[in-house]
């Protein structure tokens, strides 16, 4: 497996972008990348040459998440002050704003049928899910507090959850938290099943494999990426090599690797089955806060996008 | 066989005694010599004979009868014989004397032969042969001058005596000066062609000496001719074989050793030689027994110096040192100058040496050196020495020029790379390497600890690329490549390649059991139940650690901590393992495991003073505060004080605790600072480089209030830390910045805090970002303010104080702008939004607050007020909206007018312009059709005038334009195209056309402005260059605002801004909260770096709040 630089843009945000996806492909088109910034839009890319299709505005304070519908035909996106905007990929019209007080919005995913949006929710331990076809708010994930709860509210605090995944049937729902720990929920029953521990540090991003629905992938504040058996509840392997925080997480549609991007400014791409980093990008002079695969069917391709403002795309094969 | 006969008195009848039938008892013979008064020349011949005989008893016995005082009585007139006799007792205790070892016998029997000559010289004075004797006796006794005075009288008498030439020619030889002596013998010769082979021993010394080694050798070969049994021919033959050094000479000399030992047992001489070969081939008994009978016969010096260093050097090869050194010391005593025989010198120093009496070897190590100023071997030792001595840069000088001698010597090499290893590793490196490849080119094997120290000096050099200019970057890659390699060279073949390379992978393990990884032990249980071997030779653990080191730097932790692993599955006693799966342990944030890990490393060393300084240190993580000034103070009592980094720890210790509460006493703060400078202090007494004592003390500075101390404390450490390759220092970075923010010099402050994100911390330091912030907010740039506190929202999302940051500066942004006297509408929409933003931001916090937002010390009503007075401030916002959109309405309005009042003007004009130009057009119309009524032939000409001026053309192209309607939209396009090549030359034939196209110009604008309004996506560059015009517009106004704060009071309301500024403060406050629960910015590499500390200057203690 290899990744080949196809191009990359610098300024392609006035500031920081934070959040990258891809839009399926649709009957009128092909995929489209999608990304977020701290200036406060989404840009909607057409690759291989990544042109500009289109800038939405209408986020205050900075965009931290998009993600995008599996029909390809919508997307959403949330910023800072939490709200979600889910609109047309095509038109841009706003389908719905969704917000849910207190809790925050951080990383988004929709499930793989479609049908539901789920948010994680930051410091109100939990993880929001809404109906994507009538934008209501259908279920709230809470983590259990801790059986014996120290009376200390630096515990309490320590449930943030930053990220969600989905397992590849829809079945289940991960969500990692501040502290490390990762809670995988039955969606169906809407019931917390467990824990997985390994991590002490913030789990910024989770990925189930597309082809393994056991098998999760977890990155780390502490420079280490996690191989779950999410259902069984063991560590499988942990894989190190990155010098800073692993901020962003990917797997690619065959499950065979994985793509990451840290904030030691590379992107590396990991062999599942050797367990070990094949390849490093530097072409980033800054964090890394997002890597994406293109939607499988797709040619193979991977999108980085850094806090340098730039946005860079590789041929994965 | 010959035989004597003795005359029977009174008769003609002799008595013949066969001379080898001498009987046993001489006292037989006497008694026929006293009865028959023999001549006193047969009593000699007798004795002489016994003596041949070795029969030396009888020998004397018949002697000193012939010299008893009757016989001197009976033969008074018979001189010469008496004399004779006398001088052969002289000359037979001169022999005794000569070869007596003990000196009591050897006085005694130098006292009786000087008796006896003394005795024959009062028969007769001037008998030579007596002066021959006494010269001889002289010579024995050592006296050489003396002998030769006697052998002088001699000569003086008789140049050609040929005893006493002998005499002479040995005094010369032991004066040294051979090529006299040797002419002595040569005359010698000459007189006596005959002479016995002596004397051709005597001239092949000489020649010898001389360095005629061919002549010489041809006279010990004319010796053994002559007496095939001369002992020191053989001897000296032997020497002259052994010196050619060649095999066969060697054993041709050997074999003429032996022969001569056979013959003679009791040559020192042969003796030292074959202990000598002896001792080579091993046989250390017998070299004893060899050297302790030369020992035992010869008191001649330097021979007997080389008895004692082959017996010496005998028992140092055995490994007797004692009495080895006894031995060479013995051996030196022997020798006079070092330059005689310099080998006794060189085996003492190596055994002072090895007794551990540096000073007497080196003086040993400095004459043998004297004597062979380039002997490499010596010159190895004295740097050894001097390294043992700790004299690093005199070793240095000496291994420098051992490896200059003998470019060859891979030791020398070696040698020198680790003694340059701590001084200047570039050196060291070069020298290992040349080192590796010396051995590998000899075909050997490069040992363990080298590979080991090579690996790390690559390492080391990596380390110090990092982090600099990236084209070093590869290099240090390279290095670290190499570093790897060279590990791996000495490491060989193990269990551990399988871990490095990834082939083996530890196995699946419960995600709760996983928070304890780094103990489990399992993995290798579990690999050698497989039946796989799982060993680790003892020489191999430092280089795995090293091996592991090195990947734990390659950030390829998992496999590190295999490796430790697998020291400690093996070695559970490795404290060092221990400490480096803590430290990983509490980079990944899991103190609980890392306390374990400490623990156990204390298991095997209660007082390990690393490992209770990380206790300390993660106690103090731990918010153990009490817990961990106990473990820092055990920590220093283990190091006695003397390891500066548990005496730093205690400083921060006490400073932490001076700066903690929220509520400060000022009593113990004061305390605690005082305490907290006298520890650094202390440390920067006991190493006065110590950079982070330094900057601890340039931190209580500033704690006081003494910016300009501190400023250039904190300058100069960070100087130092820069210029130093080990050094990551980035919290005198901060502390700078911190100063420079509190002396205002904001900009400085602010490229200092980036800088330092930047370079130390892969910009994901929240806490830098919010000082970056409160630098941005106290500079007045409020959107960069509010960027980087979102930043620092998106590193550090859980922290909520930063969000109230944020609302606090979007707030305090819109309250300013709305101050301002003059400001567009788009200023105020802004305004707008950013309010909107704040109470969104506060409402959420407040919302949030009931829940789980006490720990950041949020107060509900503080943030309520917060909301009520964005409000507030929204809603007067959104009437200057009104005031300030109508105004613009208004504007635009107006400036509609008045351009409609300009079209209208500019139509009129226009129409003015069309009608005369019609008028105009009319007339040349009428001319144009006079012109063509004339003749065909003018046609022509016209052509002619067309193509050379412009002006025809386009009146020409009217013509045409008049005439053929058809074609004139064609030619008005291509008109409008001239037009924007050349606006200003435009004709007033196209006025028309222009006038329309302005007209959609304006149109088009129109539009655009429409767009801009209504946030039309599509219109979105010209949005962006509002969006920079704004952008510029708000600089100047941020600028002046610095002179409107103080109108601000008057503007808002008095009671809500003073809350609004407590609100600040204590936002502050809860910054500081979250800082200082993790004092524990005590370097976790501590590993390989003790005495590093670092501590963070507090921001709040070195502001004075503006408020």
């Amino acid at each position: 497996m290899k990744l080949a630089g196809l191009k990359s843009i610098e300024n392609a945000h006035d500031e920081s972008v934070w959040a990258a996806t891809w839009v399926p492909a649709t009957e009128a088109r092909s995929a489209l990348l999608l990304t977020g910034s701290l200036d406060e839009t989404v840009k909607i890319w057409k690759p291989d040459d990544l042109i500009l299709q289109r800038t939405n505005s209408g986020h205050c304070l900075g965009v931290v998440s998009v993600a995008a519908h599996p029909s390809g035909h919508f997307a959403a996106s949330a910023s800072l002050d939490s709200f979600v905007r889910v609109f047309d990929v095509d038109t841009n019209n706003t389908i719905a704003t969704l917000e849910a007080p207190p809790s925050e919005v951080w990383q988004m995913r929709f499930d793989p049928k479609g049908t539901i949006l789920a948010v994680a929710g930051g410091g109100s331990a939990s993880v929001k899910l809404w109906d994507t076809a009538t934008w209501n708010l259908v279920a709230t994930l809470s983590i259990p507090r801790p059986e014996a709860p120290k009376p200390s509210d630096k515990n309490s605090s320590k449930k943030f959850v930053l990220s969600v995944a989905w397992s590849p049937d829809g079945k289940r729902l991960a969500c990692g938290s501040m502290d490390g720990t990762i809670s995988v929920f039955d969606v169906g029953r809407g019931k917390f099943l467990h824990h997985l521990e390994g991590h002490f540090m913030p789990v910024r991003t989770l990925a189930y494999s597309p082809t393994d629905p056991r098998l999760l992938f977890s990155a780390s504040d502490d420079a280490h990426v996690y191989m779950y058996d999410a259902e069984g509840k063991t560590l499988i392997g942990a894989m190190s090599g990155h010098a800073s925080w692993v901020l962003s997480l990917d797997v690619s549609p065959d499950g065979a690797a994985i793509a990451t991007g840290s904030s030691d400014r590379t992107v590396r791409l990991w062999d599942i089955g050797m367990r070990a980093a094949v390849q490093t990008m530097s072409n980033h002079t800054d964090q890394v806060w997002g890597v994406a695969f293109g939607p499988a069917g797709g040619p193979g391709r991977l999108a980085s996008v850094s806090d340098d403002k730039g946005i860079s795309l590789y041929d994965y094969s | 066989m010959a035989s004597v006969y003795i005359p029977v008195q009174n008769s003609e009848e002799e008595v013949r005694v066969a001379l080898d039938q001498l009987p046993k008892d001489a006292s037989d013979i006497l008694d026929i010599l006293k009865a028959e008064q023999a001549p006193l020349d047969l009593w000699l011949i007798i004795a002489r004979e016994y003596f041949k005989q070795g029969k030396l008893e009888q020998f004397r016995q018949i002697l000193e009868e012939g010299s008893s005082p009757e016989i001197d009585e009976y033969y008074a007139d018979v001189r010469y014989e008496r004399i004779a006799i006398l001088n052969a007792l002289g000359a037979y205790y001169s022999y005794l004397g000569k070869i007596e070892t003990k000196q009591r016998e050897k006085e005694e029997h130098f006292i009786l032969a000087t008796q006896y000559y003394n005795k024959a010289s009062r028969i007769d004075m001037h008998e030579p042969s007596t002066w021959v004797g006494k010269g001889q006796l002289l010579l024995a006794k050592g006296e050489v001058e003396q002998a030769s005075a006697a052998f002088k009288i001699v000569l003086d008498g008789d140049r050609d005596n040929v005893p006493a030439l002998l005499g002479q020619a040995c005094v010369e030889f032991n004066r040294v000066r051979y090529s006299d002596s040797l002419e002595l013998y040569k005359r010698v010769l000459k007189v006596y062609p005959n002479c016995p082979a002596a004397v051709r021993l005597g001239i092949g010394l000489c020649r010898y000496k001389l360095g005629q080694f061919e002549k010489a050798r041809q006279a010990f070969q004319r010796v053994l001719q002559l007496d095939p049994e001369n002992v020191e021919a053989l001897v000296a033959q032997a020497i002259m074989d052994l010196n050619t050094h060649e095999a066969t000479g060697i054993r041709k000399g050997m074999e003429k050793m032996q022969k001569a030992f056979e013959i003679y047992p009791y040559c020192a001489m042969a003796l030292n030689y074959l202990a000598n070969h002896f001792f080579f081939t091993g046989q250390h008994f017998v070299v004893e027994q060899l050297t302790e009978t030369a020992l035992a016969v010869s008191n001649h010096g330097p021979t007997k110096s080389h008895s004692y260093y082959n017996l010496a050097r005998s028992y140092h090869s055995k490994g007797d040192y004692e009495k080895a050194g006894l031995y060479y010391m013995a051996s030196v005593k022997e020798v006079n100058k070092p330059n005689e025989f310099v080998f006794p010198y060189y085996g003492l120093g190596q055994v002072q040496l090895k007794l551990g009496d540096f000073k007497s070897a080196l003086a040993n190590f400095e004459k043998v050196l004297e004597v062979n100023p380039d002997n490499s071997e010596t010159l190895k030792v004295l740097g050894h020495i001097y390294v043992q001595l700790g004299q690093t840069e005199k070793a240095q000088e000496f291994m420098r020029k051992a490896t200059k001698i003998d470019p060859r010597d891979a030791q020398a090499f070696l040698d020198l790379g680790e003694l340059l290893i701590s001084s200047d590793p570039v050196a060291a490196l070069e020298s290992l390497k040349t080192a590796r490849t010396l051995l590998k080119k000899g075909g050997q094997e490069t040992p363990i600890e080298v590979l080991n120290n090579l690996g790390v000096l690559h390492f080391e050099r990596g380390e110090f690329e990092v982090g600099a200019v990236s084209q070093e970057y590869f290099g240090s890659l390279y290095a670290v490549v190499l570093a790897q390699q060279t590990f791996r060279e000495a490491l060989g073949d193990g269990i551990w390649l399988a871990f490095i390379d990834g082939k083996e992978n530890p196995p699946p393990v419960d995600a709760s059991a996983s928070n304890l990884q780094y103990k489990d032990l399992h993995l290798f249980q579990h690999l050698e139940k497989e039946g796989r071997v799982v060993d680790l030779p003892w020489n191999k653990v430092t280089t795995l650690f090293n091996m592991a080191r090195l990947l734990e730097q390659l950030h390829n932790t998992e496999t590190a901590s295999i490796l430790y692993r697998l020291i400690l599955f093996k070695y559970p006693d490795y404290i060092d393992a221990y400490l480096r799966l803590a430290a990983i342990a509490k980079a990944r944030n899991n103190l609980q495991l890392s306390i374990e890990l400490v623990n156990d490393a204390m298991k095997v060393n209660q007082k390990c003073p690393k490992a209770l300084s990380m206790l300390g240190d993660l106690e103090l993580k731990n918010d153990d505060w009490v817990k961990a000034k106990e473990t820092l103070r055990a920590a220093s009592e283990a190091t006695e004080g003397k390891d500066s980094y548990d005496t730093l720890s205690l400083g921060n210790w006490n400073y932490f605790a001076a700066v903690r509460n929220e509520k400060r006493n000022p009593k113990l703060e004061a305390t605690h600072l005082e305490k907290a400078k006298e520890l650094y202090t202390k440390v920067l007494a006991q190493h006065s480089a110590n950079l982070y004592a330094a900057n601890g003390a340039g931190v209580v500075f500033a704690e006081k209030g003494h910016f300009d101390v501190s400023k250039d404390i904190f300058t100069q450490v960070q100087e130092a830390a820069s210029g130093s390759i080990f050094v990551q220092m980035p919290d005198v970075w901060i502390n700078l910045a911190h100063v420079y923010f509190a002396q205002g010099n904001f900009a400085l402050a602010v490229k200092m805090y980036q800088n330092c994100l930047r370079k130390f911390f892969y910009n994901t330091d929240s806490q830098i970002l919010l000082y970056l912030a409160r630098t941005n907010y106290e500079a007045e740039q409020w959107q960069d303010c509010k960027k980087t506190l979102l930043r620092a929202i998106h590193l550090a999302p859980s922290n909520y104080a930063l969000r109230f940051d944020a609302g606090v500066v979007m707030q305090k942004f819109s309250a300013l702008t709305l101050q301002k006297e003059k400001r567009t509408a788009d200023e105020v929409r802004l305004t707008v939004s950013e309010l909107g933003n704040a109470v969104r931001v506060f409402k959420q916090l407040s919302a949030s607050a009931a829940s789980n937002l006490h720990f950041y010390g949020f107060d509900e009503k503080k943030i309520d007020t917060h909301v009520e007075y964005c409000k507030h401030l929204l809603e007067a916002a959104r009437v200057h909206l009104k005031n300030a959109e109508h105004e613009e309405q208004k504007n635009r309005h107006k400036q509609e007018a008045l351009r409609q009042m300009a079209l209208a003007e500019e139509a009129r004009r226009k129409a003015e312009e069309q009608r005369k130009f019609q008028l105009e057009r009319r007339v040349r119309e009428d001319e144009l059709k006079q012109v063509r009524q004339q003749e065909e032939h003018f046609e022509r000409i016209k052509e002619q005038w067309k193509s050379s001026t412009s002006g025809s053309k386009r009146r020409d192209r009217s013509e045409i334009d008049d005439e053929e309607g058809g074609n004139s939209e064609k030619r008005r396009r291509k008109g409008g195209k001239r037009r924007k090549k050349d606006k200003h030359s435009r004709s007033r034939y196209e006025a028309e056309d222009v006038e329309a196209e302005m007209m959609d110009d304006q149109e088009e604008l129109e539009d655009e402005n429409a767009k801009m309004n209504y946030g039309e996506p599509a219109a979105q560059i010209n949005d962006q260059d509002d969006y920079a015009a704004e952008e510029n517009a708000r600089d100047p106004l941020a600028a002046a605002g610095l002179e409107d704060s103080g109108a601000e009071d008057e503007v808002a309301p008095e009671s809500a801004a003073n809350r609004r500024s407590r609100a600040w403060s204590e936002s502050d406050d809860d910054e500081q909260l979250d800082r200082q629960p993790e004092p524990g910015e005590i370097r976790e590499n501590y590993a390989d770096m003790p005495g590093s500390d670092r501590v963070k200057l507090d921001e709040e203690g070195a502001i004075n709040d503006d408020d």
